[in-house]
């Protein structure tokens, strides 16, 4: 908060107050922490307080010529919701007292005005507009920090890939259906050369901007290994002694990262500890994508990556997914499973890849039904067509 | 969210070992609950943590990270951190992210404690 004085304005028609005023608070006056306004009716307030809309405290008496108190209290909501007031009133004056502690009055003071009353009073009501503009603060902090966020959510969506231009072997659609708060979930595909199709899901742990951080680094970072044409496993190492370095916090990523060969549909792949993908065969039966036994990226720096294959035939589908959608519960707290994944893949065989890709995601979200969504629901879907014409 | 935490920490001491047990699902909402536990046992000097996870039903990424943590931290003040108890979910978890083989994971408390 700055340290400008808080400005006071007070109002009565005769001077006693204001003399009251100057002599009670000039040490604080002088020493630049309350500065007083004046004005002799209720007219004249609203004039001063236009003229300066940092008045953050009226102290009003009520009977006065051309605008009284308590018209000025009706008026002054309007002029700023959130300056306050204090009524003075002659002694016993309840009747007026209640009318203006109704119109909302923060306090009130009778004639004789007691100083220590006015001072109390003063300060009781300095104090509460001080802890209401903290407050103030404090939300416009909040909704300034909500707001980076959603810049955060818009920057990890926006990076996503463009559609994949036709290719002679497979379609290729993918979806990230975002939880609440910022999540790590990503999923990539690009060409890593003429003849390899790059396919990528990761799960970055924990959750936010740091999770969303760890996200867009990854995704940088394996775009960046892939260049040098190595085995996805090559890639891998090279990706992860980079994020293990000085990795105080222990944010890890399970990822998987496809190499697809166009002219034959050899998958070579290196899995970090992500969820085993799937593979939907064209007579409906599902497999899994065997794991390479290894290790989340980001945690130990020197761990050496494997490969394996798959071929994939026409009309296969490949399907990459994160644990949003395993885990998905209902609100029995049940989760959606691998079983019912494979379920649902099942009876899609031979499908369109955003047919089979919207089909698993709806699925997923009927069954979880009202129950909130906890986590980034993503899926990447790759249908291979027809076999390769030879050049 | 005005839900009951879905996770509690108990201990028991059984020399030189603290014995934690988390009850309930380890997630990103619950996770601070497990931070604080074990801040405790680091203020009162505690590094040889045995992890019995006989009553633990979920433990999302958020989770695993802060097992990872401690178990570097318990390494590089010289003490030891044991995993045991580890229901089929749990372990298959441990297994896909490859967590079996740099954490020292035992199937029981006694084999746990037996490795102290």
């Amino acid at each position: 908060m700055d340290n400008s004085p808080v400005r006071v304005l007070v109002v009565d028609d005769e001077e006693d107050l204001e003399l009251l005023v100057r002599q009670k608070f000039r040490r604080r006056i002088r020493r630049g922490e309350l500065e007083f306004l004046f004005a002799h009716n209720g007219k004249e307030a609203l004039e001063q307080l236009l003229e300066n809309p940092d008045v953050r405290l009226v102290l009003s008496d009520i009977n006065m010529p051309v605008m009284d108190g308590l018209t000025l209290l009706n008026q002054l909501s309007e002029v700023d919701q959130d300056i306050q007031a204090v009524i003075v009133s002659a002694y016993g004056d309840m009747d007026n007292i209640r009318i203006a502690m109704n119109r909302g009055a923060f306090d009130f003071l009778t004639k004789p005005i007691d100083f220590n009353d006015l001072e109390i009073t003063i300060e009781k009501a300095l104090r509460h507009i001080h802890e209401m503009q903290t407050a103030l603060e404090a939300r416009d902090n909040l909704v300034a920090i909500r707001q980076e966020l959603d810049v955060a959510r818009q920057v990890q969506m926006s990076v996503r890939p463009k559609e994949l231009p036709e290719n002679r072997i497979c379609e290729v659609n993918a979806e990230i259906i975002p939880a609440k708060e910022i999540g790590g979930d990503l999923y990539d595909y690009f060409y890593i050369d003429e003849f390899h199709l790059g396919l990528v899901i990761a799960d970055v742990s924990g959750k936010g901007v740091p999770a969303a951080l760890f996200t867009l680094l990854t995704r940088a970072l394996l775009r960046a290994a892939t260049k040098n044409h190595s085995s996805p496993a090559e890639c891998l190492n090279l990706v992860n002694d980079l994020l293990s370095e000085d990795n105080e916090t222990c944010i890890f990523v399970t990822l998987f990262f496809g190499s697809l060969d166009i002219t034959n549909g050899v998958m070579s792949y290196s899995n970090a500890g992500h969820n085993l993908p799937r593979v939907l065969r064209v007579d409906s039966s599902v497999v899994e994508v065997p794991s390479t036994n290894n290790l989340v990226l980001g945690v130990l720096k020197g761990h050496q990556y494997s490969n394996d294959q798959i071929q994939l035939d026409p009309g296969d589908t490949l399907i990459l997914y994160t644990d949003g959608i395993s885990e998905a519960e209902n609100s029995l707290e049940e989760e959606f499973g691998e079983a019912r994944l494979d379920e649902k893949l099942t009876g899609l065989a031979g499908m369109r890849a955003d047919i089979v890709l919207q089909d698993v995601i709806d699925s997923v979200r009927e069954f979880a039904g009202d129950a909130p969504q906890s986590d980034d629901i993503t899926c990447l879907v790759a249908r291979m067509h027809d076999p390769v014409k030879s050049p | 969210m005005s839900e009951t935490p879905k996770l509690s920490v108990s201990t028991e001491h059984n020399d030189p070992a603290v014995i934690m047990c988390p009850a309930g699902r380890i997630d990103g909402n619950t996770v601070s609950i497990l931070e604080g536990a074990l801040q405790e046992q680091y203020d009162a000097g505690n590094n040889i943590l045995v992890f019995d996870f006989e009553e633990l039903n979920y433990i999302s990424s958020a989770g695993l990270r802060v097992l990872l943590l401690t178990a570097r931290r318990s390494q590089q003040s010289g003490g030891k951190v044991i995993f045991c108890g580890l229901a089929e979910n749990i372990s298959q978890i441990f297994q896909i992210s490859g967590f079996n083989d740099i954490l020292n994971v035992k199937s029981s408390r006694a084999e746990a404690l037996a490795d102290l």
